[in-house]
């Protein structure tokens, strides 16, 4: 096989999906032209943002996260306080929410990045449960349980996008913006020094890779994606509350990313898809929707230790089909992230 | 003269730091053997609870009953438990991979899926709702001590609380399963070779830890009057807050933690609405971290 078709081939599977995402879906959606499916799609790539963002943090730079709703909350809480105190639209409080959240991650870093393995972890638990004790009990500035509604919908300078179908490609083109940012900071020489530090910190240290800074990058930046979704959430939704960020929205996540495949950015959006659709799938069966969540990543935990796209098989696919940075010699041999 | 309020509030926050204590030990006792952290066990403190409640709402036995049967199911929760959850992923025993962060990570969210399930279908089966034993069960008749009035319910979480530590030293100390717990959490390849069990000892130990867990909860629920399928989930917290304050290997650090968590928790609703007393917890444990790293009583056992 010749360069050129190698080429080719490495812009056929961005195209299809872009394809997917942006005609044959909203296709769809107006042919069924029911609410509920544009709410679905709108979640579940919400959910996607959310499970890439946790991708970045605890697949490849391997940083336990147990706190990840809570940022995500700060984003939310953000964008909806900008709103109905300040009265600033869509336009501004999406990259506003994602720069509090990132912030306040950064902060939270700080004293807490030094700490390794279960004590990270411990540290995020207490971290995400203390945001979301401020989101309940501030009850003057965050309206605590009662919630906030959000006044405005999706806009764009002034522009409004609330209507369903421009709501869904609103959020789709943020969606997709941010999935391709994390899929370049994952698979690049950027993601592969998070790796080194996730194999083993003390040996990535000693070859000069700077962990400390890394990981807290790593942890801002996921920090930031979750306030971008954040944002979403409040605005698609036009209404928050603190039970929207408690723990278990946490572990929902940490399930997608782990049923996907730990490190494996497919496997994170196939994840998030996974546990938003089949819930919405089964919903008839009631109760049972949240005991699936349970079961699907106790099984894949047991049958599927690497997920349902392992980390290693998810990389060849990125670097073959969507390979934009893998950079090649003339003769296709693969030589390195760009 | 101390303001009986105070003394109050001591006296609850001791009863309830034991609860948390109770807790703490069967997260330090799982640590000590396995190093990996069981999140599973907020939900053996629920299924004690359940079970006292299931049973006193068909037989309506005596007291003493209803905390065996409590034991009893948390004993028969945590064989499950290690079963299910632990054990799948314990097929290489060498130390390596005994220490190795996949065993523990896999461990970790393994048992955070069983925690899921057995929530959701407590759930399903017993509504989402908070439940109340019938009121002759209760254990919060007032009792006036001087100028104090405490609720019958704090001696008793207290007595029965004492009881079981000193149990459990008992255990620990002078018997064959406790000194297998106790050299298999020294070291899991030493014991292998002196020729003990250690499948047996790790199963003892999870049905130790959850009897202590679900002794916790039929206590507490008693107390409070409230059983819901997510009422392990704090106290679950607070024991892990009080083990890793202790110094995650060390079970007296754990119960003095606990007992320190308890009292400040109960001195703060003082002064602090109840919403925000759960912040004390949280900060103790970013503290504490941040702090000292290896815990107030912990030996220097690993780099943080």
């Amino acid at each position: 096989m010749s360069a050129s078709d190698r080429k080719t081939g490495g812009l056929l599977v961005p195209i299809a999906i872009a394809l997917l995402v942006f005609a044959v879906l909203p296709a769809g959606l107006a042919a069924f032209d029911r609410g509920y499916f544009y709410q679905v799609a709108n979640v579940a790539m919400i959910f996607v943002l959310l499970s890439a963002s946790m991708h970045l943090v605890t697949g490849v730079a391997g940083l336990l996260h147990l706190g990840h709703a809570a940022f995500y909350g700060v984003g939310a809480y953000t964008a909806a306080l900008l709103t109905t105190k300040l009265g600033l639209g869509f336009t501004w409080t999406l990259p506003l929410s994602g720069l509090v959240a990132a912030l306040v991650a950064f902060l939270v870093a700080l004293p807490t990045m030094r700490l390794v393995s279960i004590y990270f972890a411990v540290a995020t638990l207490a971290i995400g449960q203390m945001l979301y004790l401020v989101m309940l009990n501030w009850v003057d500035f965050t309206k605590g349980p009662n919630g906030i509604i959000v006044t405005k919908g999706l806009e764009l300078f002034g522009f409004s996008l609330s209507g369903r179908l421009a709501s869904y490609y609103t959020i789709a083109v943020v969606v997709m913006l941010c999935i391709v940012a994390i899929s370049r900071l994952s698979h690049s020489y950027y993601g592969n020094a998070l790796r080194s530090i996730r194999e083993d910190d003390q040996c990535a240290d000693a070859m000069g890779v700077r962990t400390i800074r890394l990981k807290m990058e790593a942890f801002t930046l996921s920090a930031f994606f979750a306030g971008i979704a954040g944002a979403l959430w409040a605005h698609m939704t036009g209404y928050i509350s603190p039970g929207d960020f408690k723990f278990s929205e946490s572990i929902l996540i940490l399930a997608m990313v782990v049923v996907g495949g730990l490190g494996s950015l497919p496997g994170a959006v196939i994840g998030a898809l996974l546990l938003i659709l089949l819930p919405e799938g089964l919903r008839g069966m009631g109760d049972f929707r949240n005991i699936m969540v349970g079961l699907v990543m106790f099984l894949s935990i047991l049958f599927l230790p690497k997920g349902l796209l392992g980390e290693v098989s998810a990389l060849r696919l990125v670097r073959q089909q969507l390979g934009a940075a893998w950079r090649r010699t003339d003769n296709g041999i693969g030589i390195g992230w760009r | 003269m101390i303001d009986p309020y105070y003394l109050q509030q001591l006296a609850i926050g001791l009863s309830l730091g034991m609860t948390y204590a109770l807790m703490a030990i069967g997260f330090t006792l799982i640590f000590g053997v396995l190093n990996v952290v069981n999140f599973a066990h907020g939900e053996v403190y629920t299924v004690g609870a359940f079970a006292g409640l299931v049973l006193i709402s068909a037989l309506a036995p005596p007291m003493m009953a209803v905390l065996f049967i409590a034991l009893a199911a948390g004993a028969a929760a945590g064989f499950t438990l290690e079963r299910l959850a632990f054990k799948p992923f314990r097929r290489f025993t060498d130390e390596a991979s005994l220490k190795s962060r996949a065993m523990r990570e896999s461990t970790l969210l393994s048992s955070l899926a069983v925690s899921i399930i057995v929530r959701e279908g407590l759930e399903i089966a017993f509504g989402s709702h908070m439940q109340s034993p019938p009121v002759q069960y209760l254990i919060n008749t007032p009792v006036r001590v001087g100028s104090v009035v405490l609720a019958t319910g704090d001696f008793i979480i207290f007595g029965v609380s004492a009881a079981m530590l000193i149990g459990l030293q008992y255990l620990l100390t002078r018997t064959r399963v406790g000194l297998s717990i106790r050299a298999v959490s020294n070291n899991p390849l030493g014991a292998k070779y002196v020729g003990i069990d250690t499948d047996r000892t790790i199963i003892m130990t999870f049905v130790v830890g959850s009897m202590m867990g679900a002794a916790a909860g039929i206590l507490t629920a008693l107390y409070y009057g409230a059983i819901f399928p997510a009422m392990g989930f704090v106290p679950g917290i607070k024991a892990f807050v009080a083990m890793v304050m202790g110094g995650l290997s060390s079970i007296p650090g754990a119960v003095i933690c606990a007992l320190i968590l308890g009292v400040s928790e109960s001195m703060a609703t003082a002064f602090l609405s109840s919403g925000w007393a759960d912040m004390v917890a949280y900060g103790f444990l970013i503290l504490t971290l941040i702090f000292f790293p290896s815990g107030l009583f912990g030996a220097g056992r690993e780099r943080v």
